[in-house]
């Protein structure tokens, strides 16, 4: 058995590992079986039907919900109550309305008990890291929701997880905002080297992010179909859609959604 | 619409928005705005009111059931001189103000335990609906037989409407709550302990203090028909007092006591609500406070 620091510094062992996982919620079968791995440090996007079970995938390695079959596995343990070691974005950006963009990046610090000098210097370098800087003071009403989502994002990016899991976190914005927020994504995906796993229904995003896709079935979910993205990096958002090969990747992830 | 303009322009949104109050303040220096207009037209308003009031009185006979302004404000010089508006003051604003703190303490913090303990207050929830839409004003006399004519009954009975006020408002709210806000928070890395004390206290705190708003105004509601019921003093007693010797000044004269009183809670509201509550003032206060 290697020790967990080994561990770690092997790239190729997987992140998380679904293992035959099920989830039930009453009678309905939500998903399942799923059998899956994340490399560790890869960009995955996950797309499918709405109501086919991504959110309840992401919610399984957060730790909010537990499996009705199978295993889910983070790190090669499995998850065990709620994971702290993982980032969740979703589209709500749960920013605490009555502390500033400052004192909610604070909060995952002062939860974590880092020491206050620590606090002030990686809040100041999350805030240029998303382009927040001179917003600090500015209360959550005072933003747009393409702002509210770079908060979020910072306040995860604080305490530098190893994981980033990602709920439709541009579904609320118009659409030149999103490619915007797509190439801060990728950069923060290469400054970072964590893993993102990467809920869409929009097939763009998909491929524009991923370095792969993976398709899931009407309920209950069942992965349908897995293509690597094989388009090269650094990625430009807006060169990469007239890229022949964005197309056909586009069909074939289209035509396995299978929308009618 | 290029990428940088649509980023441009979000970011610029928070700036432009103080821009706007920077103007509205300038433009307040200036005399013939239309604000300070207002305010003269609002005075003229007032004169005249008191004016045909008066008028109406001499011209009409009305004094018995409005009295009138001159009438009025000699009753208030009478009351003043004779030392009894100052004690009665201090007596209703001490039953108001003694009222209100124990009613907003007690009210918010079973609202915000009923809130939070959700199997607790699904308990209490059927009682507590069955109370809400009693009218608690009928219950002022058994206040009486509970707790005298004195000033303790006042203190109680404005309590009580008080704290039904804050509860009700804290409950409610902090039921409210979105339950993600508390998962992502442990997500965050939070405790137990830091639930309670980044969280739930200050989520409820924000419906303690709306719950305060609505309450305040009835601590003197409370002092007031208290002192209705059964009192030997007291604003409320006065003005029962006066108009059981068919004297309609009197009974005038203490309405704009409390008047006076209402205006000064309401300078307290603004206060709280510009403190405590900042982060959710709009911005357009910035132009409505003068
Ligand atoms: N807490 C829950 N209780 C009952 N049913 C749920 C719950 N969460 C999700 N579901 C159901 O499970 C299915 C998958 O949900 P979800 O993972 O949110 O789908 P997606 O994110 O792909 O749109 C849906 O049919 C949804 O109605
Ligand atoms: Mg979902």
């Amino acid at each position: 058995m290697p020790d967990a620091a080994q561990r770690s510094r092997d790239r190729t062992a997987p992140m998380i590992e679904f293992k035959g996982t099920r989830v039930r919620f009453g009678s309905l079968d939500a998903i399942g079986p799923v059998s899956l791995s994340v490399k560790r440090g890869e960009f995955l996007a996950v797309i499918g039907p709405s109501g086919c079970g991504k959110s309840t995938l992401l919610n399984l390695v957060a730790g909010t919900l537990k499996p009705a079959g199978g295993e889910v596995l983070y790190r090669g343990a499995p998850v065990d109550g709620v994971n702290r070691e993982i980032g969740y974005i979703t589209q709500k950006n749960h920013c605490l309305p009555w502390r500033t963009v400052e004192g909610n990046i604070r909060l995952p610090l002062e939860f974590r008990g880092y020491p206050n000098g620590e606090i002030a210097s990686r809040v100041t370098s999350v805030l240029q890291q998303v382009g927040l800087a001179g917003f600090e003071k500015s209360y959550p009403r005072q933003l747009s929701g393409g702002m509210l989502q770079r908060v979020s994002i910072a306040r995860t990016l604080a305490y530098a997880p190893d994981t980033y899991l990602m709920d439709e976190p541009f579904g609320s914005l118009d659409a030149q905002l999103r490619l915007r927020m797509h190439e801060e994504i990728m950069r923060l995906w290469h400054q970072t080297g964590s893993t993102f796993v990467f809920v869409t229904h929009d097939l763009h995003e998909a491929i524009t992010l991923a370095d792969r896709v993976v398709v899931i079935s009407r309920r209950p979910g069942r992965i349908k179909l897995v293509v690597d993205i094989d388009l090269p990096r650094p990625r430009d958002v807006i060169d990469l859609q007239s890229d022949p090969r964005f197309g056909a990747y586009f069909k074939q992830l289209w035509d396995a959604l299978d929308v009618h | 619409m290029s990428i940088e303009r649509a980023t441009g322009d979000e970011l610029e949104r928070p700036s432009a928005d103080s821009g706007n109050v920077a103007e509205k303040r300038g433009g307040s220096t200036r005399f013939f705005n239309p604000r300070r207009i207002d305010i003269y037209l609002q005075i003229a308003f007032l004169i005249a009111v008191f004016a045909i009031w008066e008028c109406s009185a001499i011209y009409f006979g009305t004094d018995f059931w409005t009295s009138r302004p001159s009438a009025i404000a000699q009753e208030l010089v009478n009351w003043a001189n004779s030392g009894l508006l100052w004690t009665d003051l201090k007596l209703t604003l001490m039953e108001a103000g003694i009222g209100f703190v124990i009613g907003s303490a007690l009210g918010g913090l079973v609202g915000f335990v009923l809130g939070w303990i959700r199997r607790l207050g699904d308990f209490f929830e059927p009682f507590i609906l069955s109370i809400y839409t009693l009218p608690k004003i009928a219950l002022a006399p058994l206040f009486v037989l509970w707790f005298g004519i004195g000033a303790i009954n006042k203190i109680m009975f404005s309590a009580m409407l008080v704290f039904f006020m804050v509860f009700f408002t804290t409950f409610q709210g902090t039921r409210q709550v979105d339950r993600e806000l508390v998962e992502n928070a442990r997500l965050l890395g939070a405790s137990n302990f830091g639930i309670w004390t980044k969280i739930a206290i200050p989520y409820s705190a924000v419906w303690v203090f709306t719950g305060i708003r609505i309450g305040l105004p009835y601590s003197l509601i409370g002092a007031i028909v208290g002192e209705f019921v059964a009192a030997e003093a007291g604003v409320g007693f006065r003005i029962k007092e006066s108009t059981a010797f068919f004297n309609t000044a009197g009974v005038f004269a203490g309405l704009i006591v409390l008047m006076a009183i209402s205006l000064v809670l309401l300078g307290a509201l603004k206060l709280i609500e510009r403190r405590a509550l900042r982060w959710q003032v709009h911005n357009s206060m910035d132009g409505v406070v003068p």
